[in-house]
Order: structure tokens, then sequence, then C-alpha cells
């Protein structure tokens, strides 16, 4: 039995100025909530580590100073289709990282409960999802930025260390492809909050999400005859790949358009989480 | 204040809160009482905006809790203890929310030494116990020092201590002349935390009156009577405004007439008493026949409905 628990209750001598609710202050809130969970900066460092160190390696292996295909008689310089997708390897891994950030973030409130915690002192609703929306986007741009160019400069140096071909950033195209990857990557996570929000599940955001980036591509360009190509460059990760890869194919969207694209997908989804929010008993 | 107005709410064909009209005024602790299922904590998810009414309004404070401009001070709710994020500690969880009307760590430290967390406010909340969650939830209700405050089963698992706490919390609020809703489904609480009451059953306003009420009007006295010769009493004690009823042979339940005068009447004609008893009903047994009546016309209903499918 404490003593405090004894005291008679004293509500009065703190009494508090309170603030009106404003966007800005919802978003400071979701901001402390943001950074005062440790699986977020768990899940950033992964997300940087696997976007550099796979990225890094990808090079040293592609310029024969770290020699990953003894035996099987193949020149250096494998790996990638062209020095940029060989230095931003990492993004394969990354993409992952990031929308199952984007997915908890969304999701993890209505896992714990805490959602009406939350929407009862945000009846408004809708600046609980430009708070999380907001502060993920601050948070994950810089790492993701910082991640393409770390990748892209060391990548370059140790291909260039190597021996094998590399590109400079003011070569055409280069600099898009590298801060567009850095955009797909925001861009992705993005699309993992509103299923977050979408499916109140953090396992079901996550299911969705790459099942849709990943699986779903794969699948059907593996599955369907050509013709279907035509559909099949407007799925997210196909447009993604045409404005994050310096030598696009046929088979995708030009660079411009694959982004207009990749944004529509990315609006799509925030538009779901703000019907989803607004109209749903919480 | 708390009005609510013709307050709907149906899950298909399903009323769980079925024209609800009250109100909550400030400066006493209301109660709202009813067994588990009879639509309180709907009720209190639509008064805060949770859950979207079918029909009906809730206004708090004078108007639609919507359109608050800073809600957290407005009306301080606990729905329910463990709705936290078990990551987070309880200070920043208080800070968190804190932030949505400007409440800083002055006021978030205050709240934990006042709610007895003060020691474990650093720790993640995900090692609280039911009753530490109820704590940090009356904290959160707490953070805008707002007028109005609800509270869904405050005393669930706070211990003896913590519930003698709460009650005290309770009138202190009152008091200052705040509007205190607070929910159970046990009349025992009730009855020693509250002093208005509104009793709900199957998503309907039963009673809505002063507990002094509610106590005088329920508490009607019965006397019990064993004895040999129970049969003859019986028929002496019959009347008008007399009920004599027996459940087993020898023994007699009497309202409408004191003890005494039952005595009395038996002495008279030199009858044998083995026991005489006043029997008080409790609060908890009056409440529940005035909820068990509105769960039997449910379950009636249903019958019916089956009968028709």
């Amino acid at each position: 039995m404490s003593a405090e628990t004894l005291n008679p209750p004293d509500i009065r001598t703190s009494a508090v100025a309170a603030a009106r609710t404003t966007t800005p202050r919802v978003i400071r809130s979701e901001w402390v909530k943001l950074r005062t969970l440790r699986s977020t900066w768990l899940t950033i460092g992964g997300m940087l580590f696997a976007l550099t160190a796979f990225g890094l390696i990808s090079a040293l292996t592609a310029s024969g100073q770290v020699d990953a295909t003894a035996g099987q008689g193949r020149p250096p310089g494998f790996i990638g289709t062209d020095p940029v997708s060989t230095v931003l390897a990492g993004a394969t891994f990354a993409v992952l990282i990031v929308a199952v950030l984007g997915a908890i973030i969304g999701a993890r409130e209505y896992s714990t409960g805490m959602i009406r915690t939350t929407l009862a002192a945000v009846p408004k609703r809708l600046p609980v999802l430009w708070g999380k929306l907001t502060t993920f986007v601050v948070l994950i741009a810089p790492v993701a930025l910082v991640g393409v160019l770390v990748s892209f400069f060391g990548g370059m140096a140790i291909l260039d260390a190597g021996g094998a071909a590399t590109v400079a950033w003011s070569d055409d195209g280069v600099a898009g492809a590298v801060l567009g990857m850095a955009a797909y990557l925001v861009g992705l996570g993005v699309i993992g909050l509103g299923m977050g929000i979408l499916l109140r599940s953090t396992a079901g955001g996550i299911g969705t999400v790459l099942g849709a980036v990943l699986f779903v591509p794969t699948l059907a360009s593996a599955l369907l005859p050509d013709s279907w190509d035509d559909i099949l460059k407007y799925l997210p990760s196909n447009a993604g790949q045409s404005f994050t890869s310096l030598n696009p194919s046929d088979t995708l969207l030009s660079p411009g358009v694959g982004m207009a694209v990749f944004a529509a997908w990315v609006l799509l989804t925030i538009v779901g989480a703000v019907v989803a929010l607004k109209h749903r008993d919480a | 204040m708390i009005e609510v107005r013709n307050l709907t709410k149906r899950y298909g064909d399903v009323p769980a809160v079925d024209d609800m009209s009250f109100t909550v005024q400030p400066g006493i602790v209301t109660g709202f009482l009813g067994p588990n299922g009879a639509g309180k904590s709907t009720t209190m998810r639509m008064i805060l905006g949770l859950d979207r009414p079918t029909s009906g309004t809730a206004i708090i404070n004078g108007r639609p809790y919507l359109e608050s401009a800073w809600p957290l001070a407005e009306i301080g709710a606990l729905l329910e203890a463990r709705a936290i994020d078990k990551g987070r500690s309880a200070r920043n969880h208080l800070l968190a929310l804190g932030a949505t009307i400007g409440v800083g760590s002055a006021r978030v430290d205050h709240l934990l030494e006042l709610v007895g967390l003060a020691e474990v406010g650093s720790t993640s909340a995900g090692g609280f116990s039911l009753g530490m969650g109820q704590r940090l939830g009356i904290a959160t209700a707490l953070l805008g020092d707002p007028q109005t405050v609800m509270l869904d089963e405050p005393v669930n698992g706070l211990d003896p201590d913590g519930i003698r706490w709460i009650r005290t919390l309770l009138g202190e609020l009152a008091d200052e002349g705040r509007t205190v809703f607070v929910s159970s489904h046990l009349m025992s609480e009730m009855e020693m935390t509250a002093e208005h009451l509104i009793v709900v059953g199957r998503g309907r306003v039963l009673a809505d009156m002063a507990m002094a009420d509610f106590i005088a009007a329920s508490s009607q006295n019965t006397v019990r009577v064993s004895s040999p010769d129970a049969g003859r009493l019986h028929n002496l004690l019959a009347g008008p405004g007399v009920t004599v009823s027996s459940n087993d042979p020898g023994h007699l339940e009497i309202s409408g007439m004191p003890a005494a005068q039952v005595g009395e009447i038996a002495a008279s004609e030199g009858l044998v008493l083995h026991e005489l008893v006043d029997v008080a009903p409790s609060l908890e047994e009056a409440f529940m026949k005035l909820t068990s009546d509105a769960v039997e016309h449910h379950g009636s209903t249903e019958t019916n409905g089956m009968r028709a499918a």
C-alpha cells in the first residue's frame, strides 16, 4: 500500500489551460507515439542496413572483389543488369522492411485497442491519419535517401576499384533512378500504412502489400501470356521498376508515366484509408 | 453535462441500444448500472463518437463531441484499461495524448503521482496489471482537466485499496462541480459511489432516479415465518394489502405487514413460531429483479423469432 494511493486526490492544483486540438498538435502527438516505440528504430536501422550492406556486397561480388561465383564460370557483373541496379540490390530487402513498418504503424493501434483512446481524443479522426502519414514520411524519407546515396556512391567506388563498369551521378537517368528508388521506398511504406489502417490488421496489411508487390507481379508475368504485359506494367511494383532502374525494357512504362501510376496507387490507398477511418465504428 | 436523446444502435436487426434518453447532471456522481450486455459500453462509445448511432444524438457540455475544440479537455473517458500500446511507457502514453491539447510533462508527472504510477511511469506498460492499467486509464481521462468524466467499469481489477481510492476520487471530482458518469454491473459498487442512478437492461433505460429514491422504492420488507402451524397462520394473516406465500411447508413469506403484528396475531391464537424474521431485500436483488425482467422479455422474443424462421 503506497502512500500516494491514500492521499486525497488533488486535481485542482494543477488545473491546465488546454489548447485547441489542431492538426499540428495531432502530428506532434503521433510523433511522440512513433518515436517512443523501440520497434520503429529497430526497423529503420534494419532498413538502412539492408539497403546499404546488400548494395555494397553486391558491388563487391559484381566487381570480382568478393568471389561469390567461384566455379560457375560466370564473368563479374552478373548480378545487376546495369551498375545502378547492382548497387541498389539492397532495395529488394528494404522494400519488404519499409512495407512491413508502414503496415505496423497503420494497424498497431487497432491490435492493441489504443485506436479508441486515440480517436476519443481526436473525434474528427482524419488528423490522426495526417499525423501518422506526416511523421512516417518525415522519418523514413531521409533514411531512404541516405541509404540509396550511400549505396550508390559507395557501390560505384567499389565497382570502380574492381575495374567493373560504372556510371556517374550526372549520367543520363542515373540521378532519377537513384532518387526514384528512395521515393519508391517511401511510397511503398505509405501503401503499407494505408493498408494497415484499411485492414486494421498488421498481418493483413503486411500480407496485402507484400503480396501485391512481390507475388502478384511475379506470378502474373510467369503465368499469363505476353499479351497481358500491357496491363501488368500498371501494377505498383512494375510501375515502380520503370523509374528506379536505368534501362527499362519494353514491358515497362516510361519513367515519367511509371511515377505517375505509382503515385496514383499511393493516393488510392490513402483515399481508402480516409474513407475507412472516417466512416467505420472504431 | 451529458445529454443522450433517443440514442439507438442496431447491429443488423439486434438493437444493442434501443431508444435511450437520459441526462447526466454536473456536481454529482451518476451511476450507469446494468448487467453485462445491457448496452452500457456501446452507449459510452456513441457518446464519444467512436460508434455511430443508428439514430439519436449525444451532446456533451452543450454541443456534439465532434465539434469540441479540445476534446480531451471536454470529456475524459476510460473505456478499456487494456487499450494501450504495451510497447510504450505510461509516461510516453500520456505525453502522446496530452500533445493533442498542448499538455506537457508537468501535468503528466503530476497525474502519474496522483494515480500512484510515478515509480513505474517510465517502464513499459506491457508489464502492467489490470489494476495499473485502470489507474493509467484514469490518468488519461484526467489529462485535460475535463469538465465531464466518463468511466466504464473503473473498479474492475482494482484491489480494495484501489477501489476505495476510486470512490474518493469520483466524489472529489463531483464536488468540484464536474459531471461524473460511471458504469458498473455491480449494484453494491454503485450504492457506495453514485448519488443518481440510470439503470439499463437490454439497451433500454429501466430506471432514472436518485439513489435514495431507488433504495426507498426497492426496500419493501418482507417477513419470514416458520411455524408448525403455518397453514392456520396463513389464513389468519390474509387480508387486504397483505400477501402471503409459501415455498415449502412450515414456512411463510409475508409482505405488507410488519413482523411485530405477525407475532401478535400468532400469539393471540396461541400458535407456535420457530422463526420470525424481517427480511430487507438487498439493492442487489432489487436491481437483479428490475433487469431480469428485461432479460426474460428478450428471451421470449428470441424464441418467437426462431419459431417464425
